[in-house]
């Protein structure tokens, strides 16, 4: 009984993270948090430039409804929101 | 001649930073350079104690700053007669009595006339960094395998870039092989992948060091050290030296146990 509990132990070991790899995905999502809040202004640079793009092919709002870097779990995620008012640009595209 | 200025520096306080900058400092004295260690910790002073001196301060760098001595008065020789020598911090002040354009000219001074400055940075990210880091031309990162340690290195590092001082190299401290081995440490792949700069150096945790301390004296003049064995090849980098980057290993071969019963003396190089 003894044996059987020490091998699914040993098993269940196994497929369980080790210290080392737990520290590892930790501070890969922490940098990355950290990095981001401290570049304020390349974000802001971002947020521009994409805005610009979308703005060659849509009118769009000038102001994103929401624009953020979200952790969900062990995903770090840009969400941005930006509303449309016209397709004008998307039309006019010649390649088609 | 002219020296480098190099800050050796990271974010957290006790990762090693003053031990790395004592055995730097007397490793690339044993190669024949003449070195200039400073303590820019104002107020904390340690590097002292560290290089066992601190029984012969009489000038520190405040004073030397503010013109109440001359720079040769306010540095003290190595123990064991290298061309090494500290410049104190000053005990009773604080980080704000130095500005640093004036740690600058310093450096520059002692840049005349020695190959090497190193400046042992203050933990934290205030005065005391903004001093050293201004008067550095290169700069040496120490971390240990730990996730607070390295979280701040990474700071450090970007610190380090914005004020321009590019290709910051980092020092991977204190390093358990047994524990990297069986999953409880992260091990130097971790380490680098995660903060992307150029490593110079892995050194192994090893108790010598720690006796080293005690005594005063830099691990790196303890030949059977793999710790001092790290320092000594990470000075050979600094100096230019292409040195292989071997893994800390604790599993002494037969040949080294059967010598260290036996007590023979002998270079534990193969460490590290």
């Amino acid at each position: 009984m003894r044996e059987l509990l020490r091998w699914l132990l040993g098993l269940s070991d196994k497929n369980r993270k080790t210290s080392s790899e737990i520290a590892r995905q930790r501070l890969r999502l922490v940098l990355i948090q950290d990095r981001i809040e401290l570049a304020p202004d390349k974000m802001e640079q971002m947020k521009q430039e994409i805005l610009e793009v979308v703005s060659r092919y849509m009118v769009v709002e000038e102001e994103f409804i929401e624009f953020e870097v979200r952790r969900l779990d062990e995903l770090i995620m840009l969400v941005s929101n930006i509303e449309v008012k016209d397709v004008g640009g998307l039309m006019a595209a010649p390649a088609r | 001649m002219t020296g480098k200025t190099i800050v050796i520096t990271s974010g957290k306080g006790g990762v090693g930073k003053t031990t790395a900058t004592a055995n730097i400092g007397a490793a690339l004295a044993m190669r024949g350079r003449r070195v200039v260690a400073i303590d820019t910790d104002i107020g904390l002073r340690n590097l002292d104690v560290v290089m066992g001196l601190e029984n012969r301060i009489v000038y520190d760098v405040v004073n030397i700053i503010e013109g109440k001595c001359r720079v040769r008065q306010a540095m003290i020789k190595d123990k064991q007669g290298l061309e090494l020598y500290l410049i104190p911090a000053a005990q009773t002040r604080d980080k704000d009595s130095i500005e640093p354009s004036q740690l600058r000219e310093l450096c520059a001074g002692l840049e005349q006339e020695y190959d090497y400055i190193l400046m042992d940075c203050p933990a934290g990210i205030e005065q005391g960094f903004r001093n050293a880091t201004t008067a550095a031309r290169e700069a040496i990162v120490v971390t240990t395998p730990e996730v607070a340690a390295i979280r701040d290195a990474d700071r450090i590092i970007g610190l380090l870039e914005a004020s321009g001082l590019h290709h910051p190299r980092l020092i991977i401290n204190r390093i358990a092989a047994d524990l990297v081995r069986r999953g409880d440490m992260m091990g130097r792949e971790d380490v680098e992948s995660l903060l992307a700069i150029e490593l110079i150096g892995l050194v192994p945790a090893d108790e010598r060091t720690v006796s080293a301390a005690n005594r005063g004296v830099p691990v790196v003049h303890d030949g059977r050290s793999p710790a001092g064995a790290a320092f000594l090849r990470i000075a050979a980098r600094i100096d230019g030296e292409e040195v292989p980057l071997n893994e800390p290993s604790h599993r002494p071969g037969m040949f080294h146990k059967l010598r260290d019963m036996v007590g023979m003396k002998g270079r534990a190089y193969s460490h590290a």
